[in-house]
């Protein structure tokens, strides 16, 4: 409960500077909102490195194959990323550029999700009677 | 990873600021926006660090 209370508390530390910086440096302004959130992500980490361990034992008690599982988690993990990183272009003002970069990220999420769906099918294809 | 790097670029960012005017006002603009650029500079290298930390660390979480 004391993670919560240190990321608001960062959160709005991290507010407070940036409303001083801006006047003088504001360039400076969105770097320390990058950081602020930067560091909020490292606190969470922790977290998800506990959260991802149970996944994976509920997972292996259901007997899939682990790549499926694995894709999965490299989508969750490109989403983030990508939505990071158009929050940051949109920050900085530039919003075509971060609208750019969540197209891209959807694109590479389909890349991996493609063969999925063709294990799907060929599973579907062998139940149909020939 | 804590809040001192937040403090550390605001201050750095109030120092080339203070040094930029100093130097503006005594006549030497070159050098004060040299002096800016060199505080842009610095704050860049740490917060790429800090950025690259990150995506390794999500990285290795999500095996990628």
């Amino acid at each position: 409960m004391d993670t919560l209370y240190k990321i608001l508390s960062i959160a709005i530390i991290t507010c407070i500077a940036c409303i001083i910086i801006k006047p003088i440096r504001p360039d400076f302004a969105i770097i320390i909102s990058v950081i602020g959130g930067v560091i909020i992500v490292f606190y969470l980490l922790t977290y998800l490195g506990s959260i991802f361990e149970t996944f994976n034992t509920i997972f292996n008690f259901s007997g899939l194959n682990s790549s499926l599982y694995s894709v999965v988690f490299k989508i969750i993990g490109v989403g983030y990323l990508t939505e990071f990183t158009a929050s940051i272009c949109s920050d900085t003002g530039n919003q075509s550029l971060g609208d750019k970069v969540l197209l891209g990220g959807k694109v590479m999420i389909l890349v991996m999700a493609l063969p999925i769906v063709t294990s799907i099918l060929d599973i579907v294809m062998e139940l149909l009677p020939k | 990873m804590d809040i001192d790097i937040i403090f550390k670029i605001a201050a750095v960012g109030i120092l080339t600021a203070v040094v930029g005017q100093i130097l503006k006002n005594s006549g030497k603009e070159d050098i004060s926006t040299l002096a800016t650029l060199a505080g842009v500079v610095i704050v860049l290298f740490m917060v790429l660090g800090m950025i690259g930390q990150l995506f390794d660390t999500i990285k290795a979480m999500f095996n990628f």
